[in-house]
């Protein structure tokens, strides 16, 4: 056994033709939850940074009539513009109609919420993809290993003298199967829980930003019922 | 929040939280790429790491390593092939152990030509003095011939003379009978004249008639006597001729029989130089089949070494698996005692049966660590009936009766 028997560009191109299938799909899944995993990685920086810009706009001080004159209403926007966009919105819609604060706020946190789990949605969009690629390519490299073991034996048998050297070969291409189902695994494995943190964290960081937006107009509705009701 | 705005306000028209997918796309095949070239560049390196990373190092010590001993002899034999110069000493280009062995070899060739070289000299220095023995038995030979025949000449002088004198003897004998035949003629005719005379005397009437017959037979016997005697002279004088005539002639054929002589003898140098030419040429033909035959001598000796000495490779790539197959069952039996360190070092000797069997095992390099010695006899212990060992030729299986394993731990616990 030289090197150049033993390599391994050699013993992918030897190998047989499910190996070589189960590897191409294995190769093909870890070059798609690589894309997943720079694409996300992206997207929540961003997100992450968008919502500190607007969490440090909102608590500046300035008028919460003005921020939402800002946004434009048929541009949508994303994180926790959108929750405090919706909410204001549905907070202005429902005050001329009804003086009941309860209702008011009840709809307000309503439409936040719908406006919550969009996000959701949103930012834990294909992270299930790296889930699956995670958790199945171990198991399609060990088909692949498998099967090119069981062609080994089978080579075995052929053979009058079974020495290691007959064998070495098959089952370092059968192992190649398994080794590139761990090197698509183990990335994917590690950047769905990175990402995935990443995610519910900053999920959580709108849900507070919800939380505290509804005390605000709570906190309003408090002080305008009872100017009515008091005069 | 001016910056803030403006950056809002200019991302607008497209989602500023939606990335796209061509720059993921680009940087995960990217990474790919990078994975894959860094194992291709990285792969020499690993494949070096296995040979180091040996967790038992237990060497076979005692037997002789093999060696690339028929190249050398197929070199020796294009070497002798090209040229019958005396081979180099051959470099012996085994890497770890020097033997012996092949060295003797090219000596023994060394000799084989000197042998071939001088038993064709002693062959050529044969066939001159057979050469010159056979030109002495020649000339002797030649000589003897020329004493045979001046013999025979000789003899046929002798005989001749003896020829002439028969003739000599024969003419007296009839020149004595013609005398003889004459005497009695003449003593009839007395008689006779007597005889008619009484006739005469008694017969007178007769006598006239019977003289005058006897006259006339006087005169017929006269004249035969003198017919007679011109015979014998002319006889005489052919015989005196034939005689000159036979001188003549002898002094022709002695002439003759020289020139023959001569000529023979001219033939005989020339037959003498082609013979001696032959026999050279017959002899240098010797010669260059005495060489002819020492060469293909030294060419099967050659061929012979060669043929053991792929023999002995054959042999000794057995012997060697065998030892590695011993090697292997002891190695992967040996439980390395804890705390042994990486100096130790032992020899164990082995002693196998013939079927492969362990008849004893004892240490013959001790490591200076009882514990450590021991794991070594019991890893030999465990590993023990090596039935490989039915499998190797004879010859082998006797040397391979005993065997040194040599125990170091690798580097790896």
């Amino acid at each position: 056994m030289n090197d150049n028997t033993m390599s391994i560009p050699h013993l992918i191109m030897n190998a047989s033709v499910v190996v070589q299938l189960v590897m191409l799909l294995l190769v093909v899944g870890s070059i798609l939850s690589w894309v997943v995993i720079f694409q996300r990685s992206i997207a929540l920086r961003r997100a992450k940074q968008e919502y500190n810009q607007f969490e440090e706009s909102f608590w500046s001080g300035v008028d919460l009539n003005e921020l939402y004159r800002e946004i434009p209403a048929d541009d949508p926007r994303h994180g926790a513009e959108h929750i405090f966009q919706a909410g204001f919105r549905e907070f202005n819609r429902l005050m001329p109609k009804t003086r009941n604060a309860d209702t008011v706020l009840e709809g307000v946190q309503r439409s936040m919420r719908v406006a919550w789990s969009r996000e959701e949605d949103r930012l834990t969009q294909h992270l299930v993809f790296l889930a699956t690629v995670a958790s199945a390519s171990p198991y399609i490299g060990l088909f692949g290993t498998v099967w090119g073991i069981m062609g080994s034996f089978q080579s075995l048998s052929m053979t009058q003298q079974a020495t290691l050297a007959t064998v070495a070969p098959w089952i370092a291409e059968a192992l190649i199967a398994t080794a590139m189902g761990l090197f698509a695994a183990i990335p994917a494995v590690i950047f769905y829980n990175r990402l995935s943190n990443n995610a519910s964290r900053l999920l959580g960081k709108y849900e507070d930003f919800a939380e505290e937006f509804h005390a605000i107009l709570h906190r309003n509705l408090q002080g305008r019922d009872g100017k009515p009701s008091a005069s | 929040m001016v910056k803030g705005k403006t950056q809002i306000v200019a991302d607008a028209p497209r989602d500023p939280q939606d990335v796209g997918y061509t720059l993921p796309v680009i940087l995960a095949v990217a990474v790919h790429l990078a994975i894959i070239i860094f194992s291709l560049v990285n792969w020499p390196s690993h494949s070096v790491e296995p040979d180091s990373s040996s967790i038992v190092q237990a060497t076979f010590v005692s037997t002789e390593t093999f060696t690339d001993q028929a190249q050398q002899v197929t070199e020796q034999q294009a070497a002798m092939n090209s040229a019958t110069e005396p081979v180099e000493e051959p470099q012996v280009s085994a890497p770890e152990v020097a033997e012996p062995e092949p060295e003797p070899e090219p000596q023994q060739d060394n000799q084989a030509q000197q042998q071939a070289a001088e038993e064709a000299a002693r062959q050529a220095a044969q066939a001159e003095a057979e050469a010159l023995a056979e030109a002495q038995a020649a000339a002797e030979a030649d000589a003897q011939r020329r004493a045979v025949e001046a013999e025979r000449q000789a003899q046929e002088q002798a005989a001749q003379a003896q020829a002439r004198e028969a003739e000599a003897e024969a003419q007296r004998q009839r020149e004595a009978e013609a005398q003889r035949a004459r005497e009695q003629a003449e003593a009839e005719a007395e008689a006779q004249r007597e005889a008619e005379a009484q006739r005469a005397k008694e017969q007178a009437e007769a006598e006239a008639k019977r003289e005058a017959e006897a006259a006339a037979e006087r005169e017929r016997e006269a004249q035969e006597q003198r017919e007679a005697e011109a015979e014998a002279e002319r006889q005489r004088e052919a015989e005196a001729a034939k005689a000159r005539e036979e001188a003549a002639a002898q002094a022709r054929r002695e002439a003759e029989a020289e020139a023959q002589r001569e000529r023979e003898a001219a033939a005989e140098r020339e037959r003498e130089a082609e013979a001696q030419r032959q026999r050279e040429a017959e002899a240098e033909r010797q010669r260059k089949a005495a060489a002819e035959a020492a060469e293909a001598a030294m060419q099967r000796q050659l061929a012979g070494e060669a043929e053991a000495a792929a023999n002995a490779q054959q042999a000794q790539q057995a012997a060697n698996s065998f030892i590695n197959i011993v090697r292997r069952a002891v190695e992967q039996a040996w439980l390395i005692p804890p705390g042994a360190s990486n100096s130790l070092n032992a020899t164990i000797q082995i002693r196998l049966g013939p079927s492969g069997e362990l008849l004893a095992a004892s240490v013959a390099t001790s490591s200076g660590d009882s514990a450590f010695d021991r794991s070594a006899i019991q890893a030999v212990e465990q590993a023990a009936p090596f039935s490989e060992l039915r499998d190797l030729p004879a010859d082998q299986q006797r040397n391979l009766r005993q065997i040194n394993l040599r125990f170091t731990p690798g580097d790896v616990r």
